[in-house]
């Protein structure tokens, strides 16, 4: 545990909040008419995934929680939960939909992501800002758009659909942004 | 993406940057058409007005032989507009830029933006809520209701009128919630506020010990640079606020002296001071006071704001003596207000974020951390 104070928020920051640990989804500062200066967050349970809002004192102290980073592989999808190994202890730790909606289409089997965990539960998950993945549909040759930056939809092995230049064949790889779902290069 | 890259490959989005436009010229008509003067006022002052709770932008006027004199960006025109009503100018207002350091990283503030500022001579703060009332209902009429010039009705459908009544009953949607503008607005007193939103007795509240003990017990913080002023609003911004102009637009009135610096007190209770601001869901569009005139007493409050100033570490001023002088003059008894002109862009465009009402954003000018 260690003691922070508001300057040091940022989003996705894991904090205790009324003696539970929470993740701060959204902060902003503000200034009420003729006072000093706070900060509102949006903060999230991590027990029970409440979300609600908490206006700091700007400069407020709070306690940041211990968060473990754990190198794991995705194995298999299982009910509503996905099941990841540690790579070293072999343990398993199911992690549900939530931490990771945002980017199942890009989740591969087999492949090592870095996973936040706090008292054995997963909380979040560091993900790569670009992945590499298989074109496993696309169609063949061009439609004649000789359009400068014309391209055309291709189906990846996660079942992610993205936009290609023409070029892009079946059994290609290719670098995806995770944060924009689009496409960045052939790899 | 910059703004004006989006609006080119989106050009609907014009639609929500030119309702700054109609709103400005629907202010104009409003104070014109009561026979109000419009000032210009200083950007560049020699003497900001002397409020602790406000870090100043610090620039360099230079002469010809590079002597530097210190000069600032104004943080508001009121003093400018007091001092021409010292002079006799009547009835008056400005609609301008003003500067705020320090007030980054948030959809509520940007450091340059545009205040509108009115006083209205021989009048006490009622009076400048019926003017809040008056005004937005005028905007709402003549942004909204008046505006043939959006065929996708995207707006329109926003703001409907009610056919059984005569009056128009004006009703507008802000991030979700219904909101009818209709006067009177809900007025509220800072006392009732605490004691319905928060279950705050504001006898005991108003003694610093009594505060904190409050405060602790509801689990705030509490740390030995916190002020009553800080507990004050870290209870109103958690309790108080979200839950202020629902349904209707809520006018909070009568704060304590000590966080109106530049008001007058009320003669009946000097323990609060006639200021009010006013909220539509949740959101602070208005700051009014019954001004102050009594010189020694403003002096007083200067020179109580220019040690805080110092303590807090922010950038230290003089204050501006020759307001003191105005008001040795006598400033005629008056009543003005603040209202942040981007917020009620927010307000028309239905959107949570100043950056959507601002072309140039800070945000995107200088880079968010």
């Amino acid at each position: 545990m260690s003691t922070i104070t508001t300057a040091d928020f940022h989003k996705g920051l894991f904090i205790e909040f009324k003696g539970e640990p929470h993740q701060i989804v959204e902060f902003q500062h503000v200034n009420p008419g003729k006072g000093s200066a706070f900060v509102r967050t949006t903060l999230k349970s991590l027990k029970t995934g409440k979300v609600q809002e908490f206006t700091y004192k700007s400069g407020e102290t709070v306690t940041e929680i211990p968060i473990e980073t754990q190198e794991m592989q995705y194995l298999y999808k299982e009910g509503d939960g996905y099941v990841f190994m540690n790579n070293f202890s072999f343990e398993q730790l199911q992690v549900p939909e939530a931490i990771l909606s945002d980017y199942l289409h890009f989740l591969k089997p087999n492949e090592t992501y870095q996973l936040l965990v706090h008292d054995e539960t997963a909380v979040g998950i560091r993900f790569p800002k670009k992945v590499r993945l298989l074109v496993s549909e696309a169609e063949e040759g061009a439609r004649g758009d000789t359009v400068a930056g014309a391209g055309k939809v291709v189906t990846l092995e996660t079942g992610l659909k993205v936009t290609v230049p023409l070029f892009i064949k079946e059994g290609d790889t290719i670098a995806v942004d995770t944060a924009t779902g689009q496409y960045l290069e052939r790899a | 993406m910059k703004t004006w890259q989006k609006l080119q490959k989106h050009p609907s989005l014009w639609q929500r940057y030119f309702l700054r436009e109609k709103l400005i010229r629907s202010i104009r008509k409003f104070f014109d058409g009561q026979g109000f003067h419009e000032v210009e006022t200083p950007l560049l002052a020699a003497h900001p007005p002397a409020e602790s709770y406000l870090e100043v932008f610090e620039t360099t006027l230079l002469d010809r032989q590079r002597r530097p004199t210190k000069a600032y960006l104004s943080p508001s025109p009121e003093v400018p507009l007091k001092k021409l009503m010292v002079a006799g100018l009547g009835n008056c207002y400005s609609l301008t830029k003003s500067f705020r350091n320090m007030e980054t990283e948030s959809k509520l503030h940007n450091p340059e933006f545009t205040i509108l500022e009115w006083y209205r001579v021989g009048a006490d703060y009622k009076d400048i809520m019926k003017d809040c009332e008056d005004l937005l209902k005028f905007i709402n009429k003549s942004v909204i209701l008046g505006s043939e010039a959006t065929p996708e009705s995207d707006l329109k459908d926003r703001f409907w009128t009610s056919q059984n009544d005569d009056k128009k009953k004006h009703q507008i949607i802000y991030q979700g919630r219904k909101i009818d503008l209709t006067p009177p607005w809900e007025r509220l007193t800072v006392v009732e506020a605490f004691a319905t939103y928060a279950k705050v007795n504001f006898e005991d509240f108003l003694d610093f010990q009594k505060a904190k003990i409050i405060a602790a017990k509801k689990g705030y913080r509490l740390e030995s640079k916190t002020t009553w002023e800080k507990l004050f609003n870290q209870i109103f911004l958690n309790e108080i606020e979200p839950k202020l102009g629902q349904g209707k637009p809520t006018i909070l009135y009568d704060y304590p002296a000590s966080m109106a610096a530049l008001a007058k007190t009320k003669a009946s209770d000097p323990r609060f001071a006639e200021r009010f601001e006013f909220y539509i869901n949740g959101l602070e569009l208005g700051d009014a006071y019954s001004e102050l005139t009594d010189w020694r007493e403003q002096e007083k409050r200067f020179k109580e704001e220019m040690k805080e100033i110092k303590r807090l570490g922010k950038t230290e001023y003089d204050y501006d003596h020759d307001f003191i002088e105005a008001l040795k003059v006598g400033l005629p008894t008056c009543s003005g207000i603040a209202v942040g002109v981007d917020r009620l862009v927010m307000l028309l465009a239905d959107t949570d974020d100043i950056a959507d009402t601002l072309f140039f954003p800070a945000s995107e000018e200088f880079g968010s951390p």
